[in-house]
This record gives structure tokens, C-alpha cells and sequence, in this order.
């Protein structure tokens, strides 16, 4: 009996979602390779209901198969959102080993198919044989495989997963053989939007290779999301503190996402600063007169841009303008 | 008083805070029900107040100009951005555009702040930065004209008018008319100091940051405020604080009269019920409850017996004035919520300001006087070696002036040829050597670009991103020369042709650009990066300025900035002007027609005018030569900054003035040598006047048109051959040349 998996929809809407977890076959040649890729489930993790959405998916794949197409899903937004995160996390939930390929402009088909290369035969001579690329290694069994950074890729390296990822559901190799898209192999993709953002590299996705996704755009937390994720991982920092960093990074990030270029900010605090740098600031400065105060100089000022610089102080200015009295973690 | 020993209290004719009557009957607040929405952290914070700070003010902080109202508005612009987008946050509105204007109002979509408040703001003496009093009065002003609507009608609530024996009418009629109806100017005035504080307490509420900043500036200005103010002053005074939690109550009794105190403890809890109010006329019947026990503890005016309307007018408006005076030394003001003129002024500005969407050209809510308060504010400072600074006016030249270029090419010629200066190709000779020394200074791997004479060595080891080039360097130029000419209205005047005296005529500005002409074809030809610009005087012209939108503007802005500034109104329109003719950026090409079209206008001044007169949409704003004296130092030293930034090794900045700097001539001097230590070289000419023997180096003083435009040029082409020379290029002709030319060039020694 394979074992289950619930998830619970964070808004109290939905009902939950019981799934069953997946199981590596014992008799693939690199089992205990993909169990090792099984990712562990992140205590500090709170499902800001990307998860359940995940689920939902998964769900009707397995209650309503007929006529069901395998689809493939991408989830776009900012940088620092946790996009990989959540895709990271449902693979842990449902035991699937997880591959995490980040496509670059420097990325080629050959990278992700596989190529032929030479190689010494011990005789003094060579010989050519098959390399299989990222993707066709994780095709190969039971795999979540999450294509990072969609847009970065240029089309024609692209090109080469249509295939896989329309009804055809396979990937031909110049081998001559075909690797088939098994049912137990899920394929995700994360990216950033396309705007006039700082996002270098990216570029607006080709439309037949858009298609053959479906995208999700994921927002950026709002103050009680943040407050949850700090509480999370910090159970022991004080309510002022986790309160003034929550409100900070709403409204910075409500800055960032403003639709006026004359009153937005170019770079946004991410989960990454507000759940990992401001704590250890936090703690680098605790014997500070205000220790917050000294985090947000040390731990994110310097992360922006000079022009970002005064309307960040002004954000903190109107949140906070004197950290709360220490000692921030009980 | 503790709430447990909270008495009841008994009023005749008293209002529950849902405004129903409860006539003779004891009422009771009973303060456990009210709820508790917000945490009291500010009362905890300033739990040990202490009256007299050991921080430091603005006032003590800041200099008197940089608390100057130009300052103050650059200050705003700093934190506009986040201002404004905390504002459409506050507003539900992400189109909401705040602007600056004289006089603060807000519409549909935009909310225009009166930046004399933010100046007003920094008279307090609290421990709050520059930055934090832009943010905080800025915020202020926006959360008032979001949160202010008193349009609302309703019928006039009968527990209003417990005592009234005829029937109240039932037409409905807004706030502000029920509350005069019932308590006259007095419960006007109690209302707005307890609604000015709920709304700050609420609208602020996402913000505490800001809203601590508002904390210790009223906290800075209590104890004065309740010094000064009257017994009903001080209820009014603690009301406000209260409602806005920026003080707790025990400090407000401590520094209030005793009976004020007593009253204080018996309208607390009214105070609370405010903070809780859903809605402006529940303010309202609070603020009458409020002021029934003020009378009752003798600190307003009881009506006595057979009191005359006229009598009952006066004594409710002498206690109007004393609670707003009370409240007015706390609070920082804003003409929505401080008094029924203020709102209704603001209201009825919200409504002359025209349909919806119907907004002004610049960034400003479309009236000249803050058009140019913002100018003025953003204007660069440029800093003396003497440690004086001040604000420098930089702008295009008004390009329509091209309009004059035709027939300024032809004076053009005209006067050269009867000045004598040649107006050939004279670059003949130099020409190689100063191509020889230009500087390539390409580096690659950019996205674009020119193409990279390695490109195909860079395509062949997959670098596709190295094979464009751009320019590292500034200028690939060695040689940069920049001409800053005196434009004031003396430069116009006529004066005689001749040294012997005899005919005059206005050729001090003409033979100037006749230079300034002869010039720039000179440096274009050679390849020489070069600029000319005029600085002046008086009002700024805009580049895109007519005759008629200029005097427009200059008007509107001269009348508004009396209205709003006083004395400093001159300052704002007077400004020292800095216009570029020619950047070093333009092509020759593009500015010919304007320096013609200047030229034109500068010698035949009359005739110019006339046109402008004629066609004053059309022509340029020949109005902007103002006869008032320059101050050279700060435009030298800014043209200096703008040369030396371009990176050029020999560089040559030609000053032509006619008179005295407003300035000092010490600091003139001193701003010359400084140019001079960094290696560029200045040239001085004065027309007639000799000024520039004190103050410039390297100086000619001119009487006559021909020498003018030669003494330029002249000056100019020994200077270039002379860094030649420096250079290891010594050949024959440029130590002839310089001799020669030098001749008429006095220097200072060790210049």
C-alpha cells in the first residue's frame, strides 16, 4: 500500500487533497542515485498555497485520466518569491527525486539531450559513445525535473524539449532511440517576468514553447505571509522584530511591484533577505543599540542600487524609524 | 482616574456617542465595552517624556538657507517617490499623483501638498532629521485630504439640541452646518482638533514609523502649547493628544491648570470613544459631549440668560479661537482639518481646479510659483573654494531663437567684416597635429556598439558579446574649450564703437557671440570639443520658452511666490542662470542657427523686441536680458566642473563679462585660481571694465568690437598652441605665434 500525502489548502477553501507519494523502482540501475535526489521536507517551509495549487493538478491527473494530456507547470514571478521553493517542497512531499536544471543563454540542446563524445579505448586509440544530457538522465526513472530560469534559454535550445513536452511526450535521440515521458516523471519550470526589470538574460518566451506550459504567476508575500514564514523559522525572535521586518518587505516589495516607473524600486527584498540575511543581522548585531537598524545597513542596504537607496530609507522611515529595544530572539 | 473610579457623569441633555439623546439621565461611558483595536505602544514610548531634550533640533542642525524653502522642497523630492506611493496605498488609488502646489487641496486622483507646510514643520525643535520631517509632514498632509470627507448630509441629530423647544428641520445638511447649528464656532473648532487626531491615528496606523516622527515633533512643542494656551485651549490641546496617543495623559496633567486637569480626567473617556469612531459625526457628537464638560468645569462659556444672538456669536467664536490656538501650537497644521475656512477653502480650490484628469504640463499642480519653487529646488548647488554656496539655474537656451537665425547669419557676416574678423577656414595649419592627438579610448564587450576591429578574432572564440566596442573615455578628445559669456541686459546697452568715444551701438553681447561664432568653427573644425553658454540674472527662461509664456510664467511666479514666501519671493525668481547654447554633447550643426538667432537678437535688440511684440506666441523670450548684476564665480566654477568632467587634457574656459560680479571679487579670484590649480586654463576679457585685471590670471581688457572678437579667438588659439608646445611640439610658429598673440594678453605672474 503506497504511502499518502495531504495537502491543506492555507486559505481554509478547498478541501484536502490526499495523494500518494511515489516509490523509486529497485530495479532501475542508478536507484539509489535518485533516491539520494529525494529532497527532505523543509520544517521552515510555509505553503503560501502554491502547494495546494500543485496538488489540485496532480489530483485530477489521477482521479480523471480520460482524455487528460500530461501538463507540464511554470510558476513566474520575482526574484526571491520562492518559486523554486515550492516546486522543491511538492517534490519532497511526494517522494520524487528532484532535478533542478537551470537553463542559461549558454545552454545548448546538447547540454539537456545528450551527446556523443570520445573517448579513450586503453589501446591508444578512441572510441564514441552516448552521454546522456540533464534532461534524458532524469527522463530515465521517476523524476521531478523543475527547468529553471525558462526564459534564460535561447528558442532553438528550447526547441529540442517541444517534443517532450507536447502530446508526443517523448524526447529522440540522435541514438536512434526514443525516451519516453513515464508517468512517474513530472516536469516543472520557474521563471522570471519579462519587463523592464534588471533580469539579465531573460527574454519574452518564444509562444509555441509558452504554450506548452501552463504558467502561474506567484506574487510576493503579503505582511501576514511574511509574518507566518518568520515565526516558522524563527520561533523564538520577538513579535516587534518579526512584525517591523514583515511590514519592511511588504512594503518595499509593494514598491517594487508598483506599476509607475517614477515611484517603484528596482530591486525587491526577497524572501531570500528577510528570512535568511535580516535574522543573522539580527543576531551579528545584537549587542547594537538597535540591532535592526544595523541589519537593515549591513544586510540589505548594500544589496540595492544607489538610486534604490533613498526610497528604501524612506520606507523605513515610515515603518520603522527606530528598531524596536532588543533582545530580538528570546 | 482609573476606569474603576470613573464617576458617572451627569449632563442635561447629554448624547450617548451613537448621538441619541439621553436627556437627565446620568450617562455613562462604560469603557470596558469600547473596543481596543490598536496596541497603545506610543504611550508606552513616551511614558517618561521629558520636556527638555538633550537632542538635537533641526533648528540647531540646520543653517538658516537650508531650512530655506528651496532646500526644504529638495529635501521632499527625495522621498517623493516612496510619498507617493505610500499615498496611493493610503488611497486605494494606484493612479493618484501627489503634487506640489501653493495651496494644498485633493481631487479625484490628485493630491496637491503645499510645501510651506513641510517648512513649517522644521520650526519645531525635536529630535526628528530633515528627511523624517519631509516623510512625516508629507504623509500627514496626504492622510488629511484622503481621509477628509464632511460632505455627508444628515438631519440634524435631536440630542444635539437638548434645550431647542421647536421642532428641528428635517432637510439634511452636512457636518460642518449641524455642528455650527449646535455649538456654534466653538464645537467647529473641538471637532477638527479631535477628528485631526483619530485621523492620524488611523490613516497612519500602517505607518508607525512616520507617525513617531509627528510624536516628537507635538511632543517637542506641549508644554509650551499648554503654557500659552487658555483653559479650553489646553482640554482642546490634551484632546488631540490623546486621540492620537502621542501623550500620555498623566504628563498632559501635569502641565495643565488644575481645573483643566480635573476636566481632562472626566472627557478621557470621551477622548477614547473618539479613537474608536467610525465616522466623522460621531466625532461630532463627541466633540459637542466634550464641550459640555468643558462648561461645566467652568472652562468655556456658559450661555448666560438673555444672551442676544450677536453676544452668543462672539463668545462661541472667542472659544473657537481658543481651542484652535491651543491646538494650532501642537499640531502640525494642515488647512483641511485646522478650522471651517481652511476646509472650506480647500474644498472649493478641489473644485475651481476643473474636470477630472485636466492637470498642468510639469510635475507641479500647474501654477507657476510652485513650477519654480520645484525648478529652483532642483537646480544644482555649486560650492565656492571660499565654502559659500549656492543654487545655479542650468537650462538649454530657448530654441526659439533659431527663429532669428536666417537673418542672424547675415548680420553675422555684416559685422565680421566690418569688425574684421575672419571668418575663413583657419585651421589650416593645425589641423594634422590636432588630429594626430585625439584619443581613441574604445573598450570592448558591449551589448551594442561600434563593431570591434577584433570582432572576427572575438566570433571565432564564441565571444559574441566582446565584438561591440564603446568609448571608456569621456571624449576621445585632448582639447576642450568652453565659453561662458556675460548675458545681462548691460551687455545690450549701447556703448561707443570706438576707444576715442563717438557712435554708439549695442555691440558688447553681439561682438561676443561673434567670438563665441568665430569660435566654435574654429574648435569644430579642429576637431575640439567645445561649449558656449550665457549666464545671467533674472528670471529662467525655459528652452522651450516664448516671448509670451516666458513673461507668463515670470509673472504668475513673481505674484505667487509674494503671496506664499514674503521677502524670499526675489530670491526665488532672481536667480542666477546658466544657459548652454552649445553643450559639449550638441553638433556645431544643430546650434549654428540658435548662436545666430542669439546674435541677431543681440544686435539689433530693438528690432527684436518688436517682433517679440508682435508674435509673442511665436518668438523667443527676448524679455529674459534682465539688467541685473551676474554672480561670475558661481557660474565659472560650475562651467569648470562641467570642463573638467569631460576628461580632455588641455582645457581652455573663456570668461566675457562687462561689469562687477554681484559676488565678491575675492571670491572670484579665488574661484579662478582654484580652476587654474586643476590644470584648466581661464581666460578673463571685460568689456570696458577692468575687473579682470583683480581677479583673472590670464586677462584682456577690451573697448571695441573687433578687438573683442579677436581677443577670444586669439586668446583661445595661443592657449591651445601653447599646451602644444608643453607637449614636446615646440616647432617655429607656435613659439612666433605665441609671442605674437600674447602681446595683447596681460598675465599675472605665475599665471
Amino acid at each position: 500500500m503506497p504511502k499518502t500525502v495531504v495537502f491543506t489548502d492555507p486559505s481554509g477553501d478547498g478541501p484536502p487533497i490526499e495523494l500518494e507519494q511515489f516509490v523509486v523502482p529497485k530495479d532501475l540501475p542508478d536507484d539509489a542515485h535518485r533516491v539520494g535526489k529525494i529532497p527532505e521536507p523543509d520544517p521552515h517551509y510555509v505553503d503560501l498555497g502554491m502547494l495546494y495549487r500543485f496538488a489540485a493538478m496532480e489530483d485530477v491527473r489521477n482521479r480523471f485520466p480520460e482524455g487528460y494530456q500530461p501538463l507540464h507547470l511554470a510558476v513566474r514571478g520575482h526574484m526571491g518569491t520562492g518559486k523554486d521553493h515550492d516546486i522543491e517542497q511538492f517534490a519532497a512531499m511526494l517522494r520524487l527525486p528532484y532535478y533542478r536544471v537551470p537553463l542559461t543563454g549558454e545552454v545548448r540542446d546538447v547540454t539537456l539531450i545528450g551527446s556523443t563524445l570520445l573517448h579513450g579505448d586503453g589501446k591508444g586509440g578512441t572510441e564514441s559513445r552516448w552521454e546522456d544530457g540533464e534532461i534524458t538522465r532524469a527522463l530515465r526513472g521517476p523524476a521531478l525535473v523543475n527547468l529553471s530560469e525558462l526564459n534564460a534559454a535561447g528558442a532553438e535550445t528550447l526547441f529540442a524539449l517541444h517534443g517532450l513536452l507536447d502530446r508526443y511526450a517523448a524526447l529522440d535521440l540522435p541514438t536512434g532511440e526514443t525516451v519516453r515521458l513515464r508517468d512517474d516523471v513530472r516536469l516543472f519550470g520557474t521563471m522570471n517576468p519579462t519587463d523592464l526589470r534588471d533580469y539579465a538574460g531573460t527574454q519574452t518566451l518564444n509562444k509555441a514553447f509558452a504554450d506548452r506550459w501552463v504558467i502561474w504567476e506567484k506574487a510576493f508575500p503579503v505582511v501576514d505571509q511574511i509574518h507566518a514564514m518568520i515565526e516558522r523559522r524563527y520561533p523564538s525572535m520577538s513579535q516587534p522584530f518579526s512584525e517591523a521586518i514583515s511590514r519592511l518587505a511588504a512594503e518595499v516589495n509593494a514598491s517594487f511591484t508598483a506599476p509607475d516607473v517614477a515611484t517603484r524600486v528596482e530591486s525587491p527584498m526577497s524572501l531570500r533577505t528577510v528570512l535568511d540575511r535580516v535574522p543573522t543581522g539580527l543576531r551579528v548585531y545584537a549587542d547594537s543599540e538597535d540591532p535592526l537598524r544595523r541589519a537593515w545597513e549591513e544586510f540589505v542596504l548594500p544589496q540595492i542600487d544607489a538610486f534604490d537607496r533613498d526610497h528604501y530609507e524612506t520606507v523605513w522611515s515610515a515603518v520603522v524609524r527606530k528598531g524596536p529595544k532588543g533582545p530580538a530572539f528570546r | 482616574m482609573q476606569e474603576k473610579q470613573w464617576r458617572s457623569f451627569e449632563i442635561a441633555g447629554g448624547a450617548n456617542v451613537d448621538g441619541d439623546a439621553v436627556d437627565g439621565e446620568i450617562m455613562l461611558l462604560h469603557m470596558a465595552k469600547l473596543p481596543r483595536r490598536r496596541p497603545r505602544r506610543s504611550l508606552q514610548r513616551c511614558e517618561t517624556i521629558n520636556f527638555v531634550r538633550a537632542h538635537s533640533t533641526l533648528h540647531e542642525i540646520l543653517s538658516p538657507e537650508e531650512r530655506a524653502i528651496e532646500y526644504v522642497v529638495a529635501r521632499y523630492q527625495r522621498v517623493a517617490p516612496a510619498v507617493t506611493r505610500v499615498a496611493r496605498s493610503l488611497a486605494g488609488d494606484d493612479e493618484l499623483q501627489v503634487r506640489l502646489g501653493s495651496t494644498a487641496s485633493a481631487r479625484t486622483r490628485e493630491i496637491v501638498l503645499d510645501p510651506g507646510i513641510f517648512q513649517a514643520a522644521y520650526a519645531r525643535r525635536a529630535p526628528v532629521t530633515p528627511s523624517e520631517v519631509a516623510l512625516a509632514s508629507a504623509l500627514h498632509e496626504v492622510v488629511h485630504l484622503v481621509s477628509t470627507h464632511l460632505e455627508e448630509a444628515r438631519p440634524l441629530p435631536p440630542s444635539w439640541f437638548p434645550k431647542r423647544e421647536t421642532p428641528l428641520p428635517e432637510e439634511p445638511v452636512d457636518l460642518l452646518t449641524a455642528l455650527t447649528e449646535a455649538g456654534g464656532d466653538a464645537a467647529v473648532s473641538m471637532f477638527f482638533a479631535l477628528e485631526d487626531g483619530r485621523q492620524e491615528l488611523t490613516g497612519m496606523a500602517a505607518y508607525p514609523g512616520a507617525r513617531s516622527v509627528l510624536t516628537d515633533m507635538y511632543q517637542s512643542s506641549i508644554r509650551s502649547a499648554m503654557e500659552a494656551a487658555k483653559p479650553l485651549g489646553q482640554l482642546a490641546i490634551s484632546g488631540f493628544a490623546l486621540v492620537g496617543e502621542h501623550v500620555e495623559r498623566d504628563v498632559l496633567e501635569k502641565a495643565a491648570k488644575p481645573k483643566v486637569a480635573v476636566a481632562l480626567a472626566d472627557a478621557t473617556p470621551f477622548f477614547e470613544a473618539v479613537k474608536e469612531a467610525e465616522n466623522a459625526w460621531e466625532v461630532g457628537t463627541l466633540a459637542l459631549q466634550v464641550l459640555e464638560i468643558a462648561k461645566l468645569h467652568g472652562l468655556a462659556s456658559e450661555s448666560p440668560a438673555n444672551e442676544s444672538a450677536a453676544q452668543k456669536k462672539l463668545r462661541e467664536e472667542l472659544d473657537g479661537q481658543a481651542i484652535e490656538e491651543g491646538v494650532d501650537r501642537v499640531r502640525l497644521i494642515s488647512p483641511i482639518v485646522q478650522n471651517l475656512d481652511g476646509y472650506e477653502r480647500t474644498r472649493q480650490l478641489e473644485q475651481r481646479a476643473g474636470a477630472d484628469g485636466e492637470q498642468g504640463p510639469s510635475d507641479v499642480a500647474d501654477d507657476a510659483a510652485t513650477d519654480q519653487l520645484l525648478r529652483v529646488s532642483q537646480a544644482p548647488t555649486v560650492f565656492l573654494p571660499t565654502g559659500q554656496g549656492g543654487r545655479l539655474m542650468v537650462s538649454g537656451f530657448p530654441q526659439r531663437f533659431r527663429q532669428f537665425g536666417p537673418a542672424g547669419r547675415e548680420t553675422l557676416l555684416e559685422a565680421a567684416s566690418a569688425w574684421g574678423v575672419a571668418q575663413r577656414h583657419v585651421s589650416g595649419e593645425l589641423f594634422p597635429l590636432f588630429a594626430a592627438n585625439q584619443r581613441r579610448g574604445l573598450r570592448s564587450g558591449y551589448d551594442a556598439g561600434d563593431i570591434s576591429p577584433h570582432a572576427p578574432l572575438f566570433l571565432g572564440a564564441g565571444l559574441y558579446q566582446r565584438m561591440y566596442e564603446r568609448r571608456a573615455l569621456r571624449t576621445r578628445r585632448s582639447y576642450a574649450v568652453s565659453l561662458l559669456i556675460d548675458g545681462s541686459a548691460s551687455m545690450l546697452q549701447p556703448r561707443p564703437l570706438t576707444s576715442t568715444g563717438g557712435r554708439t551701438a549695442p555691440w558688447g553681447l553681439a561682438a561676443a557671440t561673434l567670438g563665441a561664432w568665430t569660435l566654435a568653427r574654429l574648435c569644430d573644425e579642429l576637431q575640439i570639443d567645445f561649449e558656449v553658454a550665457l549666464f545671467n540674472r533674472s528670471f529662467s527662461a525655459r528652452s522651450d520658452d516664448s516671448e509670451w509664456s516666458f513673461s507668463r510664467r515670470k509673472s504668475g511666479a513673481t505674484g505667487g511666490l509674494r503671496r506664499s514666501q514674503g521677502q524670499a519671493a526675489d530670491r526665488l525668481t532672481n536667480t542666477i542662470n546658466h544657459y548652454l547654447v552649445k553643450p559639449f554633447n550638441a553638433r556645431w550643426r544643430t546650434s549654428e542657427d540658435l548662436l545666430a538667432g542669439l546674435f541677431y537678437a543681440a544686435s539689433h535688440p530693438t528690432r527684436a523686441a518688436a517682433e517679440a511684440r508682435k508674435a509673442p506666441h511665436d518668438s523667443p523670450p527676448v524679455g529674459m536680458f534682465e539688467k541685473a548684476a551676474n554672480v561670475d564665480e558661481f557660474n565659472l566654477s560650475y562651467a569648470a566642473q562641467r570642463l573638467s568632467r569631460l576628461g580632455a587634457t588641455v582645457r581652455v574656459l573663456v570668461v566675457l563679462a562687462d561689469g562687477m560680479t554681484r559676488g565678491s571679487l575675492n571670491s572670484l579670484a579665488r574661484s579662478v585660481e582654484a580652476v587654474e590649480h586643476t590644470g584648466t586654463t581661464v581666460l578673463g576679457i571685460g568689456i570696458g571694465d577692468d575687473t579682470v585685471q583683480v581677479a583673472y590670471g590670464r586677462h584682456q581688457i577690451v573697448e571695441r568690437p573687433d578687438t573683442l572678437a579677436t581677443a577670444m579667438v586669439d586668446g583661445v588659439r595661443t592657449a591651445l598652441r601653447r599646451s602644444l608646445a608643453l607637449s614636446g611640439l615646440d616647432e617655429w610658429w607656435t613659439r612666433a605665434g605665441t609671442r605674437e598673440q600674447m602681446s595683447a594678453w596681460k598675465e599675472k605672474p605665475g599665471a
